[in-house]
C-alpha cells in the first residue's frame, strides 16, 4: 500500500468514527431496562409523601469523590441521634440518583441499634449524586447528597 | 439448591454487655440487575438480587433492610447494635427468586 | 480530499487530547475509604470456604506432614513459596503443591483455574498471615534458575505492542497515573504478599498468577499458562520483590 492510499483509508475510518457517537444515541433508547425502573424524584416523592426532605448537617454521608470503578463504591451514612425510644432514626434510604432503579437500600432501625449508622457498597452506572434520605421517629425527613465521579480506570 | 455462603463479623472481637458493636453481614450473591448481557451468548442475564435482610437478636427484630439490585455483587451490610445479654444474632435474607437463607452468630459479652 | 483528511485527522487528535486532559486521580481520603473496606472483604467468605476444603484434605496437620515440617513451622514455610520441592523435582507455587497433595492422598485433583482451588489456595496462604515473605531465590540452583527465568519473562517485550511487565512496573514509572491508577511499586505495595485478592471489578477472588494472565491478555501478549515453568518463575521474581513484607490474605484490589 502506498503512503497516500493509507491516509485515504485512514480518512474513511475517521469519518465513520465521527458518525458513531450519533448512532450510539439511538442505541441508548433501546438499552435494556431492569425490573425496577424508578427515578429518584418519583421515589423521593413516594417516601416522603410529597413533603420532600430537608438537607441537614446531622446526616453524615461519606462516599469517595472519585470511584476507582463503578462496580464497588463504598457508601456510609451516620446520623446524629440519641437512639432512644423517644428520638431515633427510623429509616435511612440510599439512592443512586441516576441509576435505572435509583433505590439501593433502605435500612429500618430500632433504638436497639444504639447508633444510626450503615455502610455498604453500591454499583454506579455513571457519574452521579448519591443521596441519603433519613426518616426520623418524629416523622421529619432529612437528607444529604454528594456527587461521585465514576471513572473507567486501571488495567484489566 | 446449594446454601448461599454468608458471614457475620462483630467488631471488636471482645465486648461487654451494654456496649455498641459494629456488625457486618456479608453474603456471596451475584446481585444481577437484569440489564447485563452474557459476554459469550449475548443473552440478558435475568435479574437476581437480595431483596430483604432481617437482623434478629434473641427473638427481637432489631433491624430490617429492603435491598435493590444497585448494591455491588457479594454485598456487605454494616450496622451497629447494642449488646443486651448473651444469645444469638440471626440474619435471615431472601432474594428476588424467593430463596430464603439464614446465618447466625453467638453473642457472648464478657463482663 | 487530501486537505479533508488532514482536517479530520487533526479533529480526532484534538478530541483525544481533550479526553486525556481529564486525567482523574483519587485523593488520599478516597483511598482511605477503599482501604477501610479491607475490614469487610467479601473474600473472607471465600477464605472460610477454603478452610473447609483444606480440612477435607486432612487440614493443617496433614498439610504440615505432607510438606515435612512441624505444624508450628508451617506458617513460616508457606511464607517461602514458590519453592523447590524435592518430591516434585521442580519449583512450584502453592496451587501446584496442593494439587500434589490431592493426588498423593488419592483425592480428586482440582485444576489450577478453578474457584474452589482459588479458595483453597487463599486459605492455605492465609495460614501464613502476618509472617514475612521469606522466599529464598538463592536456596538452590533450581530457585536461581527460576529467578533468572522470571526476570527475563518480566523484562522481555512481547506482543504486537512490544510491551513487557517492566513497561508499567519499572522503577522509573512508579507513581505515574495510568487510567486513574498510580502505577504501583511492587516492593512497597506488598504485591507478592497480598495475592490472592478480591478483585472488585471482577467480584471474585484472583490469584497472583491469574492476575498476571489478565494483564497479559489486556496488553495483547500471548498468555502464559498457569503453573508453567515461566509463570512460576514470574511469580518467584515478583514475590521476591515483596520479600520481608507481611502476608495479608485476602487482599482487596480494584
Amino acid at each position: 500500500m502506498k503512503r497516500r492510499d493509507f491516509f485515504k483509508k485512514l480518512g474513511t475510518v475517521v469519518a465513520i468514527s465521527a458518525v458513531a457517537p450519533m448512532m450510539s444515541f439511538g442505541a441508548d433508547e433501546k438499552k435494556a431496562k431492569g425490573p425496577n425502573e424508578l427515578s429518584y424524584e418519583k421515589a423521593l416523592e413516594a417516601i416522603t409523601n410529597g413533603k420532600g426532605a430537608k438537607p441537614s448537617a446531622k446526616v453524615h454521608l461519606k462516599v469517595p469523590e472519585i470511584a476507582e470503578n463503578g462496580a464497588v463504591v463504598p457508601v456510609s451514612v451516620e446520623v446524629d441521634s440519641p437512639m432512644t425510644e423517644q428520638d431515633y432514626v427510623k429509616t435511612i434510604h440510599i439512592f443512586a440518583t441516576k441509576n435505572n432503579n435509583s433505590r439501593c437500600l433502605a435500612v429500618h432501625f430500632t433504638p436497639a441499634n444504639g447508633k444510626a449508622m450503615l455502610a455498604t457498597r453500591v454499583k454506579l452506572g455513571s457519574t452521579q449524586d448519591i443521596a441519603a434520605i433519613v426518616e426520623m421517629s418524629d416523622g421529619t425527613f432529612l437528607s444529604a447528597s454528594q456527587s461521585v465521579k465514576v471513572t473507567i480506570g486501571g488495567c484489566g | 439448591m446449594e446454601k448461599v455462603k454468608s458471614l457475620i463479623k462483630i467488631k471488636p472481637n471482645t465486648y461487654k454487655d451494654g456496649e455498641v458493636v459494629k456488625v457486618s453481614f456479608m453474603v456471596m450473591h451475584p446481585m444481577e440487575t437484569g440489564m447485563r448481557k452474557d459476554k459469550k451468548t449475548g443473552d440478558i442475564v435475568p435479574a437476581e438480587y437480595i431483596n430483604n435482610v432481617k437482623f434478629d437478636y434473641n427473638g427481637a427484630v432489631i433491624t430490617t433492610m429492603n435491598v435493590w439490585e444497585s448494591l455491588s455483587a457479594n454485598p456487605v451490610f454494616t450496622i451497629y447494635m447494642k449488646i443486651n445479654g448473651a444469645g444469638k444474632l440471626t440474619v435471615t435474607f431472601t432474594d428476588s427468586k424467593g430463596a430464603v437463607n439464614e446465618t447466625s452468630s453467638k453473642i457472648k459479652p464478657k463482663g | 480530499m487530501k486537505k479533508g483528511t488532514t482536517i479530520a485527522l487533526s479533529l480526532t487528535l484534538l478530541a483525544s487530547l481533550s479526553f486525556s486532559g481529564e486525567q482523574f486521580a483519587m485523593s488520599d481520603a478516597d483511598r482511605a475509604m477503599y482501604a477501610e473496606m479491607l475490614e469487610n472483604n467479601p473474600a473472607d467468605i471465600m477464605v472460610a470456604h477454603g478452610e473447609e476444603l483444606l480440612s477435607d484434605l486432612g487440614g493443617e496437620t496433614k498439610l504440615a506432614k505432607y510438606l515435612g515440617v512441624s505444624e508450628t513451622e508451617l506458617p513460616k514455610y508457606i511464607a517461602g513459596f514458590p519453592r523447590y520441592i524435592e518430591k516434585f523435582g521442580m519449583v512450584v507455587g502453592l496451587g501446584q503443591m496442593l494439587q500434589g497433595m490431592m493426588h498423593d492422598s488419592k483425592k480428586k485433583v482440582l485444576p489450577l483455574a478453578n474457584s474452589d482451588m482459588n479458595d483453597l489456595l487463599a486459605y492455605t496462604k492465609s495460614i501464613a498471615n502476618d509472617e514475612l515473605i521469606n522466599i529464598d531465590v538463592n536456596a538452590n540452583q533450581h530457585m536461581k534458575d527460576a529467578y533468572a527465568l522470571g526476570k527475563i519473562t518480566f523484562d522481555t517485550k512481547r506482543g504486537g505492542r512490544g510491551l513487557s511487565c517492566l513497561s508499567c512496573h519499572s522503577p522509573d514509572v512508579i507513581g505515574t497515573i495510568l487510567r486513574t491508577q498510580p502505577l504501583p511499586d511492587l516492593r512497597v505495595n506488598n504485591t507478592g504478599a497480598t495475592w490472592p485478592a478480591y478483585r472488585m471489578t471482577k467480584s471474585n477472588l484472583t490469584t497472583l498468577q491469574g492476575r498476571m494472565q489478565g494483564c497479559m491478555q489486556n496488553a495483547l501478549l500471548a498468555v502464559i499458562p498457569l503453573g508453567s515453568p515461566d509463570m512460576v518463575a514470574l511469580e518467584v521474581y515478583v514475590t521476591d520483590k515483596a520479600k520481608g513484607q507481611a502476608i495479608a490474605i485476602p487482599g482487596l484490589k480494584r
